[in-house]
């Protein structure tokens, strides 16, 4: 079984030229959470990708699912940051644009209300 | 234009940004990371190998289950290194066959530490406690560097080194407790250590490369101010678990507010790095060259089978 | 008094059968994590050594429940005990081999361990039971791992599947003292631990391995064959002394310095 230094040099001659694939590990920690990119690895499939995932991302923390996706599958904004240009303020649409609710409520002796409280309260038995 | 181009990136340094493996940068400052995440990687691999020796020998199931995590997570740690490494050198034509080859010519260098033997149970708690600690203060200092995919890998690496600090305390404290001879066990593990640990953090004098990478964000702290911040850290704990540091000039100069110590032989342990001519350096690229060249047959077969599987 | 004497000979039955699966699980365990730093790839390497852990934990988990039964305490059970004491089936102590013999021993005792696990599982003692149903969810991931890589190896060809051939004809032998107890599995039986008897568990790990091994390429019948030559219906014996021997020297190496904690 053991091979001669020329056999085994062939193997590995004829391997460099076989590599891997490069795969994307995102890893989902619970079913309320996104999947969320955690790395990479070398993988000769996907099914193998997942295989290794497992281990090499996931030995402490708790998940309940993988997805590996091979690197050129992968498609990403350009690299220009003038792509994600917001120069001019958008409080219309945010909570911080309405902060004067909460004293404008005072005058009706009620006051504002936030999501918070709303969720807290529906959950509520 | 080059020069423009070049102004550009590093006024995006000199801003704080952070670069990415598909933005454009400068030659030196690819080159100067590259060198450095492929020494990480490799010595976190060849890292495993003095404590890996000890796995078989551990005196307790737990001790030898958390023995094994801990080596596993050095390779763990390489994998993620690695993967850095590689994708800084795939515009330069080279992958992770190349980068692991380079082990086995010497054309990567590891950590001095991982060169030498670990002949006692004491000495894999040593390297658990001092070298990680060690190596703890030199990579939670690159957590900034301006290179981003190896700044988010480090956060990684340092949440997971947390857990090896607990688990050299733990061996340590245990000697430290134990009986006579366990604790003089623990002393001649420390004598044996003591210079590499300090030789650890590299010659004090900031090379060309050291400034460069400096400027560039790389890194921001020199070998001295490491080495500094590790002998304020471990000096007081070594001391308490009732051990003699091996050096009689080791003292705390209060007006300069520095550490003096004997300074280790630096052209020595270079040379052990550079040659490879540490007890076990030789031994241990050769289970390198078994695991990686001599099993490239298993590669070479999931390729195939892959093809087998499609057809 | 006689219920005295059942419970001693009750704890000895089971004492006995948790130091086999103990034995069994800490030195193929042992055997993985020989691997640590030299699997084929690094990333391989990583999930290798969980599977190694989780032998281990296994095992430790086998070593209390002996405890447990009056044998002594787990880490001096799992390490003070002398080769001949020893319950391992030989396959789980023989030296690592190439890449192809290691998967391929990790498939097979996987799959006899799960069989086994399946049965213990619906033991009539809770912590038995409830020990091998966690046992059985964690193997799961080794199962599809080791599987994978027999299936990939075989389907290769060439130099992979000429080694993985070797592999098997060198394991062959060893399965019928796999496939079987070193306490009489009857007594197993009959005191509601196992819920099948042998000759049902063994039907299934051949049900189990055999088109996987097939679609390897390997000669998944001479199985069947090999285990109905060798029955092992009573306690096995115990396996050869030698290779546990060179283990134990290992393992031994900072406990025979003196009694201490560590």
């Amino acid at each position: 079984m053991a091979m001669t230094q020329v056999e085994k040099d062939q193997v590995y001659e004829r391997a460099r030229h076989t590599s891997y694939d490069v795969y994307e590990i995102f890893v989902q920690a619970s079913d309320l959470d996104p999947h969320v990119h955690v790395g990479s690895l070398l993988a000769p499939s996907p099914e193998w990708a997942l295989q290794l995932a497992r281990e090499n991302f996931l030995r402490r923390a708790d998940a309940i699912n993988i997805w590996a996706v091979r690197r050129s599958d992968v498609h990403a904004t350009p690299d220009d940051p003038d792509w994600f240009a917001r120069e001019f303020d958008r409080k219309y649409r945010d909570v911080s644009g309405y902060a004067d609710n909460a004293r404008r409520w005072k005058r009706f002796k009620a006051q504002a209300m936030n999501i918070d409280d709303v969720i807290a309260d529906v959950r509520k038995e | 234009m080059p020069e423009a181009r070049r102004e550009a990136f590093m006024a995006r340094i000199r801003r704080g940004e952070k670069i990415e493996a598909h933005d454009w940068m400068p030659d030196d400052y690819r080159l100067l990371l590259l060198r450095l995440i492929h020494m990480h990687a490799v010595s976190e691999i060849m890292g495993a190998y003095p404590e890996k020796e000890w796995v078989p020998k551990a005196p307790t199931l737990r001790r030898k289950m958390s023995l094994m995590a801990k080596v596993q997570d050095e390779i763990g740690h390489g994998q993620l290194l690695l993967r850095v490494a590689e994708d800084l050198a795939a515009p330069l034509g080279r992958d992770r066959m190349e980068l692991m080859d380079d082990v086995i010519t010497g054309r990567v260098k590891f950590h001095n530490v991982f060169h030498m033997e670990a002949p006692t149970w004491a000495d894999a708690g040593i390297i658990g406690w001092l070298v990680d600690g060690a190596a703890i203060i030199t990579q939670t200092a690159l957590l900034d560097c301006s290179y981003a995919p190896y700044a988010r890998v480090l956060k990684r690496i340092c949440a997971e080194e947390s857990f090896h600090m607990q688990h050299g305390e733990s061996i340590i404290l245990s000697l430290a407790e134990g009986e006579p001879w366990q604790r003089e066990m623990l002393q001649e593990a420390l004598n044996r250590w003591w210079e590499a640990i300090l030789f650890f953090f590299g010659p004090p004098v900031v090379t060309d490369a050291a400034r460069r990478m400096m400027e560039y964000r790389i890194r921001s702290r020199t070998n001295e101010e490491l080495r500094q911040k590790f002998l304020t850290r471990y000096v007081p704990r070594i001391r308490a678990v009732g051990l003699e540091i091996p050096d009689s000039a080791l003292r705390f100069d209060e007006e300069a507010g520095l550490w003096r110590y004997t300074e280790p032989d630096w052209e020595r342990w270079s040379r052990v790095v550079r040659e490879n001519i540490g007890p076990k350096s030789q031994e241990r690229i050769a289970l390198r060259r078994m695991a990686h060249q001599d099993q490239a047959w298993v590669r070479e077969a999931l390729v195939r089978a892959r093809t087998a599987a499609v057809v | 008094m006689a219920i005295e004497a059942d419970a001693r000979v009750r704890d000895a039955i089971l004492g006995g059968l948790a130091l086999q699966l103990a034995d069994e699980e800490l030195f193929l365990g042992h055997r993985d994590s020989e691997w640590l730093g030299l699997a084929p790839e690094v990333e391989e390497d990583v999930a290798f050594a969980s599977i190694a852990q989780d032998e281990v934990r296994h095992a430790s988990f086998w070593y209390e429940l002996a405890e447990a039964c009056g044998f002594g305490q787990a880490d001096a059970l799992a390490f003070d005990r002398a080769p001949s004491e020893r319950r391992h089936a030989a396959l789980c102590a023989r030296p690592n081999g190439d890449w192809a013999y290691t998967v391929l021993r990790h498939y097979l005792y996987d799959a006899w361990d799960a069989v086994r696990l399946a049965a213990l599982a619906e033991s009539g003692d809770e912590v038995w039971a409830s020990g091998a149903r966690r046992m059985l969810r964690e193997e799961h991931y080794h199962h599809l791992h080791m599987e994978r890589w027999v299936v990939d190896l075989g389907r290769a060809g060439g130099e992979a599947a000429a080694r993985l051939r070797g592999a098997f004809a060198a394991l062959l032998p060893d399965l019928p003292d796999l496939v079987a107890f070193a306490v009489d599995p009857q007594a197993l039986v009959d005191l509601g631990i196992l819920s099948r008897p042998l000759a049902d568990l063994r039907r299934a790990f051949v049900a189990r391995v055999e088109a996987t091994l097939s679609r390897a390429g390997l000669p998944a019948e001479e199985i069947a064959a090999r285990l109905a030559a060798h029955p092992r219906e009573g306690a096995r014996q115990t396996a050869p002394d030698h290779d546990a021997a060179a283990l134990l020297e290992t393992m031994n190496g900072v406990r025979s310095l003196g009694a201490a904690v560590w």
